[in-house]
């Protein structure tokens, strides 16, 4: 039987048709889909798959590092960042001999797309001797999940499965076999013989790409080319194909693991000799004009592609709208950004990764580090202004599952040290960003069974947090006065960090309430065109008509939340804001006085 | 470079842009085919490859498609990639796609760039002209272009979030074996929600209908 599938779910398909009895995963771009690939087989199969979404990377390993030891087969999956959080348990754990078996999948984000740096999992791996593999295609990441695991059974280490997000997000029909009957060889050797002047070694996508541009360019019997798909131990035959060859050209993503673990010196070319470019992703127009340039310097004659530039010519009469990622229309994330950001425009903004990283541009966002880095940030900014003697606004964001994946010791870090900032924890009741995955306090696991639910509340009582808030971030003015409130409490002797929980569910899983929902029709009937909504609101749910001088609203976007009519400065809302934006002001003007007089 | 890969077989007609005629067309067999799906989210262009990749399959062609959208947001950039035959990879080079189907209009410029010289593309919008520069750039690459509402043709049968079943059926009248009216229309009735396959099928059924239509038109105008 075939099915067409993504690359996530061939992986998930090969695990359990290898016998996987435990999975844990966090979700994150572009691994996010496996653990649910596991359940879907795990329930079509009707197997006895333990699998979680465990609270990070972490958890994940350790958990299934447990199981691999116990005599399970299990696996871990994660993107390359967070095998990060990961690292304790991979660099000591690799040497424990298993009684079971570990494949630990880690999928890279050459670009990056959807991540803060470009890592590769694969020099990782060769860097503290795990195997890795490296799968060109959704069918061959299906085979060598199999095989992984397999491999990790017989030689009893953990193995690292690698993809990139162009084999987990790339849909191919995959055969289905009864679990425990696939036939796995290896598919890594010579695929074009060459004549022994140049080659290209090439492992994953980019391999896939190599062999579509050598086609395109007539080049198959002119360049060899062999193709790898277990990165480390490197097998012995492409090094003899390497010393065959006058050189060698390595096409490899993220970083150069193949490239070092080659090591031919001047024969072999890459990364480092600056023939490929050393960031960013090997697209197919990236790799055609690597192998055209190879070509030609080594003397066989392919026409360079040059591109017509008359296309970018006609284009730049045309306003293509621009389409950066956006909060979605009626996010409550935007409320929350902008009832900060009100509350002190000249606030320092630490926020942290996830869809509420996109504050950014409501300026609401002043960094994004690592998961939880903004909580931890905070109070490196608080002590640095502390030391000088000041006490500068600093209002911290975070979302509800990276709270629970991270925040946590820096929080009770910081309540041990009286650190004052306000952290706003954006609770949406799930995991938005990564498709809307559970959270512990959802009080549902991953395949839908119910169980505890951690309210975020009770952590931060348990901390001894003397300032607790739970906000509905649709109420802007609530949330506005909470925040100076909060502001107000830390400017009091004994105080530590005041948390305000910002809660109303995402919109991807639950539907704006019809009572929540507003007309819309006086936005734009008393709209007089100054584009103050547009510049500081930024929802994709209205825009400016430039014809009409008036703002408009997409009715295929916009949810009628109404939270835009506080951008609006002629509304009442925005007036009644503004009021209470003041309101603090002349209190702080008052006492300044007050202070110059004593 | 590589002008006589990836395109439809015998088809020299089927790239000039003097015989808008589907005739031409018929029984032809997608050889090599590069078609790139571009649209915004919550418009069904990942479901509209999937049709198509599933009709190739469906005729025993090996087909693969490569998504790239951001995150879990409504409204953002949707680029699926569709390559049917004999490739590797799923991916798409500038000025190699046989066809570039637009199923949001400022995404047909964005991907303009992926369509190759003697393309053919199929723009999703109101509009009724395409403006003097950029009609004169397709008639440089010799690329035939149709524009055609689908928006209106999916709200007519009340159907908004449709418009890509409207795409589909004026892609069928192409016909390009194997992604013809009836195979297609059987991919959509396994893939789409059973209460929604008929209501699908329908608009699916209009935009067929209105290419037989702009034939018409676009004949008397060349000839």
């Amino acid at each position: 039987m075939r099915e067409v599938m993504i690359g996530n779910f061939a992986i998930a398909r090969g695990l359990v048709e290898a016998g996987l009895e435990l999975a844990a995963a966090y979700p994150g771009t572009p691994s996010s889909e496996i653990l649910p690939g596991i359940i879907e087989f795990k329930n079509r199969e009707k197997l006895a798959i333990h699998a979680e979404w465990s609270t990070n990377e972490r958890c994940a390993l350790e958990v299934a590092f447990g199981g691999a030891l116990a005599g399970r087969k299990a696996a871990c999956m994660m993107k390359q960042v967070g095998l990060n959080v990961a690292f304790p348990p991979l660099l000591h754990g690799y040497a424990q001999p298993l009684k079971g078996g570990l494949v630990i999948v880690s999928c890279d984000d050459p670009g990056p797309q959807s991540s803060q740096t470009e890592q590769d999992t694969r020099l990782l791996a060769a860097h503290f001797g795990i195997p890795v593999f490296d799968p060109a295609s959704p069918g061959e990441a299906g085979d060598i999940a199999y095989y992984a695991m397999k491999y990790s059974c017989e030689h009893k280490v953990p193995v690292i499965v690698r993809s990139t997000h162009r084999v987990s997000h790339a849909r191919e029909s995959i055969e289905l076999f009864v679990p425990g009957s696939r036939k796995v060889k290896l598919d890594e050797g010579l695929k074009l013989k060459g004549k022994g002047r140049i080659g290209i070694v090439t492992s994953g996508m980019t391999c896939s790409i190599t062999m579509d541009i050598l086609d395109e360019l007539n080049l198959g019997d002119k360049i060899g080319l062999y193709k790898v798909s277990r990165v480390f131990p490197l097998g012995t035959e492409v090094i003899g194909f390497v010393n065959q060859q006058e050189k060698t050209l390595v096409l490899e993503e993220t970083d150069v693991a193949l490239e070092a673990l080659l090591d031919h010196g001047f024969k072999v070319l890459g990364r480092r000799s600056g023939h490929v470019p050393s960031a960013g992703e090997l697209t197919y127009d990236n790799v055609r004009d690597i192998i055209c340039r190879f070509a030609n310097d080594h003397g066989i004659s392919v026409p360079e592609f040059n591109a017509d530039t008359s296309i970018e010519d006609a284009l730049k009469e045309i306003q293509i709208a621009p389409r950066p990622p956006k909060l979605c229309a009626g996010c409550s994330h935007r409320a929350s950004f902008y009832a900060m950001k009100s509350a002190f425009p000249d606030a320092v903004f630490p926020g942290d990764i996830g869809c509420y990283t996109l504050g950014i541009s409501m300026g609401a966002v002043d960094t994004c580090l690592d998961m939880g880095g903004g909580v931890t940030f905070a109070s490196g900014f608080y002590d640095t202004f502390a030391q000088d003697g000041t006490l500068k606004p600093i209002l911290a964001s975070v979302g509800d599952s990276t709270f629970f994946h991270a925040c946590l010791t820096p929080l009770y870090d910081s309540v041990l040290k009286k650190r004052r900032f306000v952290l706003v924890i954006m609770d949406n009741s799930t995991t938005a960003m990564t498709g809307l995955q559970p959270t512990p306090q959802s009080g549902i696991t991953a395949d839908g069974t119910s169980t505890y639910s951690i309210k975020i509340e009770n952590i931060i009582k348990g901390f001894g947090i003397e300032f607790l808030r739970i906000v509905d971030p649709y109420d802007i003015p609530l949330l506005l006065r909470t925040i100076k409130e909060a502001y107000e409490y830390l400017e009091t002797e004994s105080a530590g960090p005041a948390v305000i929980i910002a809660r109303r569910e995402c919109l991807l899983f639950s539907k704006i309430r019809e009572e929540d929902t507003r007309d819309m029709a006086r936005l734009v009937a008393e709209c007089t065109g100054c584009k103050i909504c547009i510049k500081t609101f930024d929802c994709p749910g209205s825009y400016f008509d430039e014809e009409k001088k008036k703002i408009c609203i997409d009715e295929g976007l916009c949810i009628r939340c109404g939270m835009c009519y506080y951008a609006c400065p002629t509304s009442d809302e925005g007036k009644s804001l503004k009021e209470l934006k003041k309101v603090r002001n002349e209190k702080k003007r008052r006492e300044g006085r007050e202070d110059s007089k004593k | 470079m590589g002008d006589n890969k990836g395109e439809v077989e015998g088809a020299n007609n089927f790239y000039d842009i003097q015989h808008r005629k589907y005739d031409v067309r018929k029984g032809l067999f997608a050889m090599n085919l590069q078609i790139v799906c571009a649209g915004i989210g919550g418009r069904g262009v990942l479901l509209a490859s999937t049709i198509i990749i599933e009709t190739a399959i469906k005729a025993g062609l090996k087909a693969m498609a490569s998504d790239e959208y951001g995150m879990s947001q409504r409204g953002g950039s949707v680029v699926s990639l569709v390559k049917v035959g004999n490739f590797a990879s799923p991916l798409v080079g500038r000025e190699s796609a046989n066809i570039l189907l637009s199923f949001e209009e400022s995404e047909f410029y964005r991907n303009l760039p992926f369509l190759k010289t003697g393309g053919v593309t199929l723009v999703n919008t109101s509009r009724q002209l395409l403006s003097a520069n950029i009609e004169r750039l397709l008639k440089k690459r010799r690329v035939q272009y149709f524009l055609l509402d689908a928006d209106a043709i999916a709200m007519q049968k009340g159907m908004i979030q449709s418009s890509n079943m409207a795409m589909l059926g004026f892609f069928s009248a192409f016909d390009i074996t194997p992604f013809s009216c009836d195979n297609i229309k059987e991919t959509i009735r396994q893939k789409v929600k059973a209460r929604l396959v008929e209501k699908n099928l329908e608009v699916f059924q209009a935009g067929y209908e209105s290419a037989q239509s702009f034939q018409l038109i676009a004949d008397s105008k060349n000839q």
